[in-house]
């Protein structure tokens, strides 16, 4: 769908197109009224000035080309002509037709008759003519004509003004639209914004903020995003839950089948199928993890706090094994990342190098220069040869099956940290030897200060 | 050597009684969460088996509320979530060590013999003492390489003088660690395990400071 923009400046041009047109076509009509009612009063005019001329000037008929007096007449083709006809055969023209004569008058009309010829210019020509007693009695028709050419442009040079005015003004027009779309828009781009920002930060929008048209939109997405986040955190509630009820059942069964095992019984396909029924909820209870991760909102988590807790936990594994757990990381890193998820990332890997080091894993967290969260997790263990790499975060593949685990430890920090659109490389650690997971998390921003 | 159980699931705190038994552990019992965190503030164990989701009150809180009370001994916390949280939230809050259900007995067992040797300062799993030698694993005693017989309640009395080797023990504290909570206690059997293992093992062994306890002098 079209954006409101498009669509507010579109119908402000297509409106102002249908009036400007209206307009144009109304003016035009109107004024061209006007310039023929003109154009005919003038030549209305010249003729009974003609006419005056001519019955004064009827006995002297040398005189007559200068006593109908107007300049136009005199100047060659300029468009505005007279000629009179004597009813003995004689024919005066004025000295704009040069050698050329209007056709002779038919009838014997005494009251003016309006005529069109096609003048010595080619040009369309408005003539008015009528037969007049002269004082000796005799009829004489005297005709007045006019080029319609200044008429046409008139019209036209009118028509252009008019056009150029209305443009002007539909350019004002749509200026003035733009203008007001945006700061109509303005809410709704800060609405916008304040979506995404929810990305990053916890809270809700403040509806106070916002137009009372736009308010209850807010309003309506505060409810939603809530709602969202409540559902997300019930279902992962409920899978931790059923977890928790699957579980202590699972440890009974497998104590039950140790025990038959002990005493010789042969129970290693229960066993078998027992594992394989831990590794399969405990991948799908991940997955479900991860996949509820799929657009969450309004999450951040403070690196500092969540590494100082990690380390702490990870000093007293590593103290039971005799290993050391050294962590370093920059103060005031934010991840756009749940801090249970994070938890359950740094757990799993965490655990997997502590298990596989000989004595020492290191974790080191700092932002990359693109402004990225980058996290290392190395250890002094056999690590991984390249072509095992891609196997082991898909999940259930051990590589190894001398230590305990269901080699999903990677796979869930995989599925996870994908989820909230991160990375996971593995390689070797140049300094320990050992396997180096590589984390890139998406940074969340310093969280706004409400007064 | 004694370890409080705290585990609502009465079939699976029976199995972990069990095999902690047979392993030559002295055992109890707490169900929910309040017995618990009482047993753990006025019984001396050795270590405790916490699992977080416990009636009444949770594990988290009875791990938290013992800390806090200046209680140290070792605490293994179990959890039946899946989530690492919980397990940072125990290791954070004082465990020692956890284990995720479902698990394995054996891996259950290594994981308490080591944090309670651990926890008594002990780098290696077999203690020696001139010619005798303690493998806490298998709880095998050997006298110059001769595996010798001992019962179950002489392998408690050595395995917690082991344990605090260097250290004099009373009667009292030696029958605390090794008799049931309820169960009957009597320091003067003590001393008959004592001269039990002096017998099996050598008189050099155990010392004795009298009126005061025993010792294991630590070897070099």
């Amino acid at each position: 769908m079209s954006s409101l923009r498009t669509r507010a400046v579109t119908g402000g041009i297509l409106w102002a197109v249908a009036i400007i047109a209206l307009g144009l076509a109304g003016l035009s009509s109107y004024t061209t009224l006007q310039l023929q009612a003109r154009f005919l009063e003038v030549l209305q005019t010249r003729h009974s000035q003609a006419v005056v001329a001519v019955v004064n000037n009827s006995d002297s008929t040398a005189v007559l080309e200068n006593a109908i007096g107007d300049l136009v007449f005199q100047v060659p083709l300029s468009g505005q002509y007279w000629q009179v006809h004597t009813d003995d055969g004689r024919v005066y023209a004025s000295p704009s037709l040069g050698e050329a004569r209007l056709p002779a008058p038919t009838g014997r009309a005494t009251a003016p008759q309006r005529r069109e010829f096609v003048g010595p210019n080619n040009e369309a020509l408005v003539a008015i003519g009528q037969w007049v007693r002269m004082p000796d009695g005799a009829l004489w028709h005297v005709r007045v004509a006019a080029s319609l050419k200044s008429f046409e442009q008139d019209r036209l040079s009118l028509r252009n003004l008019f056009l150029r005015v209305f443009a002007f003004v539909a350019f004002m027009g749509v200026l003035g639209a733009l203008a007001q779309v945006t700061v109509v828009l303005l809410p709704l781009n800060k609405l916008r914004r304040d979506v995404s920002a929810r990305w990053e930060q916890e809270g809700g929008m403040d509806v106070a903020e916002y137009p009372v048209e736009v308010a209850p939109l807010v309003s309506d997405i505060n409810t939603l995003l809530a709602r969202n986040s409540e559902i997300m955190r019930r279902s992962r509630r409920q899978a931790a839950d059923l977890a928790h009820a699957i579980q202590t059942p699972s440890a009974i069964m497998r104590n039950e089948l140790d025990q038959l095992m002990q005493q010789g019984h042969n129970v290693q396909d229960a066993h078998d199928a027992l594992d394989r029924l831990d590794a399969q909820l405990k991948r799908s209870f991940a997955r479900m993890r991860a996949d509820g991760t799929d657009g969450a909102t309004g999450v951040a988590t403070a690196l500092d706090v969540a590494l100082a807790r990690m380390q702490r936990a990870f000093d007293a594994l590593a103290k039971n094994q005799g290993k050391t757990f050294v962590a370093t990381y920059d103060a005031g890193l934010r991840i756009r990342m749940d801090q249970s998820d994070f938890d359950e990332v740094l757990g799993n890997l965490l655990d997997n190098a502590l298990k596989w080091a000989a004595s020492e894993v290191r974790l080191e967290a700092g932002s990359s220069r693109d402004g990225q969260i980058m996290i290392s997790i190395s250890d002094d263990g056999p690590g991984i040869a390249k072509d095992e790499i891609s196997k082991v975060t898909q999940g259930g593949h051990r590589l190894d099956t001398s230590k305990p685990g269901t080699g999903l430890g990677l796979a869930i920090a995989h599925d996870l940290v994908h989820a909230y659109g991160g990375k996971i490389m593995l390689s070797k650690d140049k300094d320990l030897g050992g396997l180096a997971v590589l984390l890139r998390l998406p940074a969340a921003a310093v969280p706004k200060r409400r007064d | 050597m004694r370890v409080l159980i705290a585990e609502d699931e009465p079939v699976l705190a029976g199995q972990l009684k069990k095999t902690l038994m047979s392993e030559g552990f002295t055992v109890d019992v707490a169900m929910d969460g309040a017995e618990a965190q009482y047993l753990g503030e006025t019984e001396p164990y050795d270590l405790i088996i916490l699992d977080l989701g416990l009636p009444v009150r949770d594990g988290l809180t009875v791990l938290k509320n013992l800390r806090s009370g200046g209680n140290d001994t070792a605490i293994l916390i179990l959890t039946a979530r899946n989530d690492w949280t919980d397990r940072v939230d125990g290791l954070d809050a004082g465990a020692d060590d956890y284990l995720t259900k479902p698990f394995h007995m054996a891996e259950l067992s290594a994981r308490v013999r080591a944090l309670i040797r651990r926890h008594a300062g002990k780098a290696t799993p077999v203690f020696t003492h001139h010619d005798v030698s303690f493998d806490t694993r298998t709880n095998q005693v050997t006298v110059k390489d001769v595996p010798a017989s001992l019962t179950s309640q002489e392998i408690a009395v050595l395995s917690y003088l082991f344990h605090n080797a260097g250290r004099l023990v009373s009667r009292a504290e030696l029958s605390e660690h090794i008799y049931q909570y309820e169960g009957e206690r009597g320091s003067n059997t003590i001393a008959v395990f004592v001269n039990r293992l002096r017998t099996k093992l050598g008189s050099d062994l155990i010392g004795t400071v009298r009126g005061r306890g025993y010792i294991i002098k630590a070897s070099r």
